[in-house]
């Protein structure tokens, strides 16, 4: 690492960033949205999420040089990595970013111009059509030293890292998770331990810093927590009125997938659950006249997140739970520090996505009872076969075991080249209309 | 005795062309006609009506290569090429300085890298798809009830341009549809639509590279208004022959020539 | 006889019968149970029932074995097998098992991914024993003889075929395309008591050859529809190579001479062609293209999708670079399968044909 680069990184880490990102804020005007009435108050935190995501990305600018740079996948076990002090950078997250601002078909046009096919994860087309341009609404991401994924979400990641591997001739580490079709064996917890005790030295190399046990127990606990406030912070949804959306919580995932195991993950949380629960105390919902509580399967429509939340708030429904969010919830009380490697096994392993789909119902099934869901609205996205596949089933199983209504949206996470206006519309009047009873 | 002669026939998906040359390379007559139904019948009619504009009997043309995607059923000709390799030849035939042809025709797309004496180096060709073929703009010409020759000189005269988002042909059609109910002008949705045809056949272009001068051929080469959008995002102007159609045929013509004096040196 | 009755008869001679899902999968450890796999890749069939399961961008492999399932094709089969493939097998396998509720077991195999490490060969060996005890609950005992016999069988089926290939690369291979992979492909289903007799048969019929016109190789998943190969045989190009998934890149390079079963089917399974669905990395796929395509002096390489194959589709890019970098011609085809062969893809290979010509 450079020293320069280093003294330039801490610079803007303590005094630069902070100025900077004050003198934009300052600078920018207060565009005041209309309130929408059909919303109680916006959320206090917002703002502080928002300060904590912009200096994220814009320290990673001076970051190449400084840290060595890891591009991670949402499920990877990102713990492994903090005590050598990586600079993390989250493509799916800076996808969604991109999605979200309605740049998706704009940055994987560069990558099927390149012969990636448009039937590819948009994620994954972003990224390429990222790197081989240059292109990004964050201004630039740094360079990574090392690539870490983890196939616990899908095979996708793989495949995508492996070209950029390829590219850019660096080290890819794939945290291999085998598929609990039954279950996870010993033999499979075995395996996964040995990886991660693989890689360690791997780790030391790219960094030039030795493993620390003590910093990395620390990080665990740290990521533990993060992960146990941000259930407890889902969690506040399952009081009537809920007093946030599963659309905020789309945005406010943010920290628990791409700063896990730092505190500033913690600190967040704990400052929004604080709000939440005050929230509570008052009575406030998170819409105004909240009549229906549904739940949302799969990834988010990224560039249709405020337009749903504005449509279904129009119609007195809220979002109140998702597979999604709750995916970052879900396995981490396994973690323990006793068995560090062995819990990171099986806290990484039992995620959502690398279980079976027995399983998915069983969790979907609770999520309806606890949070008393009305009924579901179920993303098939194009990008997502793990996420989509066996859909279908869930639903039917659902409506006969649970009498749930539901309705399917052919969209993708961000290519809204494969998303119809018309279509969708249509479907989720009918779907309007049945709850109507 | 007389001189030979040379003919070409391209029977495509919307229109069949026929080409006769002398053996100085010069055309002599052609045609153009509907497909129709049956492409044979095509075939043979326009194969007669370039013959009798030009004044040659049949017997005095010497070979025959048929081309487009009617060509397997052509019972006349001599021989069989694909239109890929016809069109090369025939741009460049046209255009020497060609490297890159883009065909846009009724159910395909197509972008050639041409070499030397308008060999193919490389070809790639839009998937089953119709969205990026001159298909979807007759699709959309006719929600929009306009005629399809009306298109390019409508879009030019646009004066924004509305943003069709969606690619598949099924889903722009509804999208079209709710455009013109929210009275967006249709000049503008029709530069959007000839936007999106681009777009596809970019990433085309893209994986093929653009190689020396770019010539444009097939039926959607007519339309002014896409031309214009490749022109633009090139950064270079494109050849087009005034009948764009007829190089599919004209390259088989010169097939048919080769073809020929190789038989009889 | 046909794939259907060559099964029923097997059946009747006390076999049990297994439908496989591609790719990758211990074959020996169920011969050695007296069982025989029947692989399902593109079974003829209209693709009706699998809609309901599967969304429209899902591939027709994943489709096409569900509809299997679902017409009851798959009757006649004791159990399936599941190899951890592709995201769309892994959940395909979890619907049909937690679903469907079939009355018939159904068996996952996970493989570890590259980059390989010690673990990864250890893990895969651990994985074959489990292998087998989860078939003993249905199949009674192994005979651990028996494995070993099968083992060393494979290893002799493996060597007739790359003489076959070898043959084939060197232009020393009379059979046609279209004859080569129908027998070829025979092996998905046959026992090896009969697949070796048949492949001796080929391989003395066949030796010898012209070697002239020109060659191609094909990659990608799995030459359908079949058509395809009648086409180049009519225009006089020879299939030389392939890194068909179902073929080429389930062809066992160097076999494990180890004593001890396990750890010759593990040495076998590392030794095996790169694979996107395991991983490996792109540098060592493009490697062995380009080894393949040097062997053979071929001068174009077909890269046979089929629609939605998110594994492949993600390789082809770089692949195709360092291909057209070789000065080698490429064309990439995206098919569904059984689809037959339409006028765009006969131009398609016709104008690539010509190109090369």
């Amino acid at each position: 690492m450079s020293l320069t680069k280093s003294i330039r990184y801490n610079f803007m880490k303590d005094i630069g960033a902070p100025a900077v990102m004050g003198f934009a804020k300052a600078g920018k005007k207060k565009r005041r949205r209309k309130p929408n009435p059909n919303f109680g108050p916006p959320l206090k935190c917002a703002n502080r999420l928002k300060e904590i995501m912009t200096r994220h990305y814009f320290l990673s600018r001076y970051a190449e040089g400084a840290r060595p740079v890891a591009w991670v996948t949402s499920g990877a076990p990102v713990e492994l990595l903090r005590p050598f002090d990586f600079y993390t950078i989250y493509p799916e997250n800076h996808g969604a970013l991109c999605g979200a601002q309605r740049l998706g078909p704009e940055l994987c046009s560069v990558a099927e111009e390149h012969g990636y096919n448009q039937d590819l994860c948009s994620y994954a087309r972003i990224d390429i059509g990222h790197f081989l341009s240059g292109k990004t609404p964050v201004g630039k991401l740094p360079r990574p030293d090392i690539l870490f994924a983890s196939n616990n979400i899908c095979q996708t990641v793989a495949y995508w890292y492996k070209v950029l591997a390829h590219q850019l001739k660096i080290p890819f580490l794939l945290f291999d998770t085998p598929y609990n079709f039954e279950e996870i064996t010993e033999n499979d917890i075995t395996y996964m331990v040995s990886q991660l005790e693989e890689m360690i030295p791997i780790l030391e190399e790219v960094s030039g810093k030795r493993f620390n046990n003590q910093r990395f127990e620390q990080i665990m606990l740290l990521a533990r927590d993060s992960s146990f406030t941000w259930g407890e912070v889902l969690a506040t949804m399952k009081t009537e009125p809920a007093p946030m959306t599963i659309f905020d919580a789309f945005i406010h995932l943010a920290p628990i997938v791409s700063l896990r195991g730092l505190p500033v993950a913690l600190d967040y949380y704990q400052t929004l659950l604080d709000e939440l629960r005050e929230r509570i105390d008052r009575g406030i919902g998170a819409i105004k006249n909240e009549r229906k509580r549904l739940m949302w399967d799969n990834i988010a429509i990224w560039y249709k997140v405020r337009d749903f939340s504005n449509l279904f708030a129009e119609h007195g429904m809220n979002f109140v739970t998702a597979t999604y969010t709750n995916a970052w919830a879900e396995t981490i009380s396994n973690m323990d520090t006793d068995k560090p490697l062995e819990s990171m096994a099986r806290t990484y392993s039992l995620v959502v996505l690398n279980n079976n789909l027995n399983h998915r119902l069983g969790l979907m099934e609770r999520l309806i009872k606890e949070y008393k869901v009305d009924g579901l609205v179920i993303h098939s996205a194009k990008s997502c076969k793990p996420y989509s596949v066996g859909q279908y089933d869930l639903k039917r199983l659902l409506m006969d075991r649970l009498g749930v209504p539901s309705v399917v949206i052919d969209a993708d996470i961000t290519d809204f080249r494969a998303y119809s206006e018309e279509q969708t519309r249509t479907r989720l009047e009918a779907f309007f209309e049945g709850m109507e009873d | 005795m007389n001189s030979p002669y040379f003919a070409g026939v391209d029977v495509g998906s919307l229109s069949t062309e026929a080409m006769i040359l002398d053996t100085t390379d010069e055309p002599v007559s052609y045609s153009i006609i509907q497909t129709g139904a049956n492409s044979i019948d095509a075939a043979s009619e326009s194969f007669e009506k370039a013959l009798a504009k030009s004044g040659v009997s049949q017997d005095q043309v010497k070979s025959i290569v048929a081309t487009g995607y009617g060509r397997i059923s052509i019972p006349f000709a001599d021989k069989r090429v694909t239109e890929i390799s016809c069109h090369a030849l025939g741009a460049y035939h046209l255009f020497p300085d060609t490297g890159t042809v883009i065909d846009i025709g009724g159910q395909d797309s197509k972008v050639i890298r041409v070499g030397d004496g308008g060999k193919v180096l490389d070809f790639t060709m839009n998937d089953k798809c119709a969205a990026g073929t001159g298909r979807f703009l007759e699709v959309m010409a006719d929600k929009l009830q306009v005629s399809l020759n009306e298109m390019g000189p409508l879009s030019l005269k646009a004066g924004g341009e509305v943003s069709i988002s969606s690619i598949c042909t099924v889903f722009a059609e509804s999208e079209v549809v709710s455009l013109v109910a929210q009275n967006h002008p249709k000049n503008e949705v029709i530069r959007g639509l000839h936007r999106a045809v681009v777009n596809r056949v970019w990433s085309m272009i893209k994986s093929i590279g653009v190689h020396g001068a770019v010539t444009m051929s097939g039926g959607v080469a007519k339309n002014s208004g896409v031309v214009g959008l490749i022109e633009e995002r090139l950064g270079k102007p494109i050849h087009v022959h005034p009948e764009p159609q007829i190089i599919g045929a004209l390259g088989a013509a010169l097939l048919a020539k080769k073809n020929f004096l190789r038989a009889s040196p | 006889m046909t794939r259907r009755e060559y099964l029923s008869k097997q059946k009747e001679m006390g076999r049990n019968l297994i439908g496989v899902f591609p790719a990758y999968y211990p074959k020996e450890i169920l011969w050695a149970f007296n069982a025989v796999p029947a692989e399902i890749w593109d079974p003829p069939l209209e693709i009706a029932g699998a809609n309901a399961h599967l969304q429209p961008y899902i591939c027709s492999v994943a489709k096409l074995g569900l509809e299997l399932i679902l017409q009851g094709k798959g009757d006649i089969l004791d159990g399936l097998l599941f190899p951890h493939t592709c995201d769309s097998i892994q959940n395909l396998a979890s619907i049909v098992y937690d679903y469907l509720g079939l009355n018939k077991p159904c068996y996952f195999f996970y493989h570890p991914k590259a980059p390989y490490r010690n673990s990864s060969r250890t893990y895969y060996l651990e994985q074959l024993r489990s292998f087998v005890s989860r078939l003993e609950k249905d199949m009674g005992p192994l005979d651990g003889g028996e494995l070993k016999h099968r083992v060393e069988q494979g290893h002799h089926l493996a060597a007739i075929l790359r003489e076959i290939y070898d043959l084939r690369s060197q232009g020393d291979f009379s059979a046609s395309n279209a004859e080569f992979y129908r027998v070829i492909r025979q092996g998905e289903y046959l026992h090896p008591d009969d697949f070796i007799p048949l492949l001796e048969g080929f391989l003395g019929r066949s030796k010898g050859g012209d070697g002239k016109g020109s060659a191609v190789i094909l990659s990608g998943i799995l030459a359908n529809p079949p058509e395809i190969l009648g086409l180049l045989d009519d225009l006089g190009v020879r299939v030389a190579n392939d890194d068909l998934l179902n073929c080429g890149r389930r062809l066992l390079m160097e076999p494990g001479r180890m004593e001890d079963p396990f750890e010759a089917l593990t040495a076998n399974y590392f030794a095996m062609p790169p694979c996107t669905t395991k991983d490996s990395p792109l540098d060592e796929r493009v490697n062995d293209l380009l080894k393949k395509i040097e062997k053979s002096s071929t001068k174009g390489v077909i890269f046979y999708m089929v629609k939605f194959c998110e594994p492949e589709l993600f390789d082809v890019p770089q692949m195709v670079a360092a291909v057209k970098t070789a000065g080698v011609a490429t064309l990439i085809i995206d098919v569904d399968l059984n689809q037959g062969l339409s006028g765009q893809l006969t131009t398609r290979v016709e104008a690539f044909v010509e190109m090369i010509s």
